[in-house]
């Protein structure tokens, strides 16, 4: 499937200014961005630099301190028909307690309405296919992953926001996930995907974000790396530093 | 609508619990009735009420079915796939209703055999009145909306073991103690004021129109508090 966005060029989600505090922590500082169709963006940054916050504040889940933050144009919370366009792997989102694995996707293609074909298909295509039967609290954590995985694809999205997908997967697991990431921005998705596996990711996306609490950098990974002549680990370690936001720059 | 093992372990320990109190109190009837302080219409009339604790499992049903959610994470799914949060927050609350009722007519079905079971194990025959069947009423009314008032809780508190003990609190210990120390107050909490919709008879209790309209302004109150601290918190 090859999908004809409506909208060429028109940024598929965008962050303007978005901060979020807890009490007196801020764990988000501003942060503005923009996320291409069709392309697989990398959201980057250490553990607790804000990237599952950024990505809660972009789906409605977290409300921001300051800024705002669409999907298709409109706040999440008014996007329409907007969980059959956004599919969401995230952590902290768990499946159903205590039921199998293709029981908690029936239930939730019911809530889509969607048919149990789409659940057997979903299944197939993240390899579950002949384990989805077992109880998901019986899962290895790769199997969670795809799990999460076949979740977000449930209603066919055009957006996937994928919270570290790659956590827990084995060497094969992260070659499979490699070649599936491609296969749906192959499909005319746009993936973004939030991740600290700098040497995975540079195999992956074709467009990078880096956060420390405020944005880093904004653009292509051809251009932050010098079209590969530079390692994207040096580029986020210069960029980030050793987590004194003071004296690094956002690029735009 | 999916509520795991919750829903059938929760009926079932009601349903012992009932049973263990209408039995027990037949065991004392033939005594009572002897000395004068009842009747066998009131026996009757009590093993038909003693049903009403089905109300707390119904609450706790109602409780878990949201907090459990929150537990496991689900809840990040179901508000992102429900179209909103208010319309999830009424889709819940229907359910939970739903379910009080399937709660209160399985409650309303042992209630009204009851007295035909444990009654004659005193050498009793049941004597059914329009008491009788009020207080059968009455059972099914504040079953029915026990699971709803648990959903409103298990979203405000939003965690299944604060949700659960808050609710034991306030049906088995709170609203009692206060009943007993301050009666001006305590007829107005919400299980005391259900005692006066299932008919305890107690005298310091509301009147029935009064106590309805006492338990509409909790259930209006939890759900008012519910709806804003559900839009205004992070959902994760």
């Amino acid at each position: 499937m090859t999908r004809q966005h409506g909208q060429i060029g028109q940024p598929v989600a965008v962050a303007e200014g978005l901060s979020k505090t807890f009490g007196t922590v801020t764990a988000v500082d501003s942060v503005s961005f923009e996320v291409r169709p069709g392309r697989i963006v990398g959201l980057l940054g250490r553990n607790g630099a804000g990237k599952t916050t950024t990505l809660r504040m972009l789906l409605g889940l977290t409300a921001p301190s300051a800024g705002r933050a669409t999907v298709f144009g409109h706040p999440y919370d008014e996007l329409p028909h907007a969980a059959h366009r956004v599919g969401v792997s995230m952590d902290g989102i768990g499946a159903l307690p205590g039921v199998s694995g293709r029981r908690d996707l029936t239930i939730w293609a019911k809530t889509l309405g969607l048919s149990s074909r789409r659940v057997d298909e979903v299944l197939e295509r993240v390899g579950l296919g002949d384990r989805a039967d077992r109880k998901i609290k019986g899962y290895s954590t790769g199997m969670r992953q795809r799990h999460a995985l076949a979740s977000a694809l449930l209603a066919d999205p055009e957006l996937l926001v994928l919270d570290e997908p790659a956590t827990g997967l084995d060497p094969d697991g992260i070659r499979w996930l490699r070649t599936f990431l491609r296969s749906l921005a192959d499909e005319g998705r746009t993936v973004l995907i939030s991740s600290h596996l700098l040497a995975e990711v540079e195999q992956t996306v074709d467009d990078v974000l880096i956060i420390q609490r405020s944005l880093r950098y904004s653009g292509t990974l051809a251009e932050l790396t010098d079209n590969g002549a530079v390692r994207l680990e040096d580029r986020f370690f210069s960029l980030v530093g050793n987590g004194n936001e003071s004296g690094v720059g956002a690029h735009a | 609508m999916w509520t795991g093992r919750a829903w059938w372990s929760m009926a079932l320990i009601g349903v012992l619990m009932g049973a263990l109190a209408g039995s027990g109190y037949v065991t004392e009837a033939d005594k009572d009735i002897a000395k004068g302080a009842t009747t066998i219409e009131g026996v009757t009339d009590q093993v038909v009420r003693s049903w009403f604790m089905m109300l707390l499992f119904s609450a706790l049903l109602g409780a878990i079915f949201v907090s459990r959610e929150y537990q496991s994470g689900a809840i990040g799914r179901s508000v992102l796939l429900s179209g909103g949060r208010g319309r999830l927050l009424t889709a819940k609350l229907l359910v939970g209703l739903a379910m009080g009722v399937v709660f209160g007519a399985l409650t309303v079905a042992l209630a009204a055999a009851s007295p035909s079971v444990f009654l004659p194990q005193a050498q009793l025959e049941p004597a059914w009145t329009h008491e009788t069947t009020l207080t059968l009423i009455g059972v099914f009314v504040v079953t029915t909306l026990g699971a709803p008032w648990g959903v409103l809780l298990g979203w405000i508190i939003r965690n299944q073991a604060a949700t659960v003990a808050t609710l034991l609190g306030l049906t088995l210990f709170v609203d009692e103690a206060l009943l007993r120390l301050a009666p001006a107050v305590g007829k107005f909490t919400l299980t005391i004021a259900m005692s006066s919709v299932y008919r305890d008879g107690k005298p310091e209790l509301l009147s029935v129109p009064a106590a309805s309209l006492t338990i509409a302004a909790w259930l209006v109150a939890a759900g008012i508090a519910a709806r804003a601290l559900f839009h205004k918190r992070d959902v994760l």
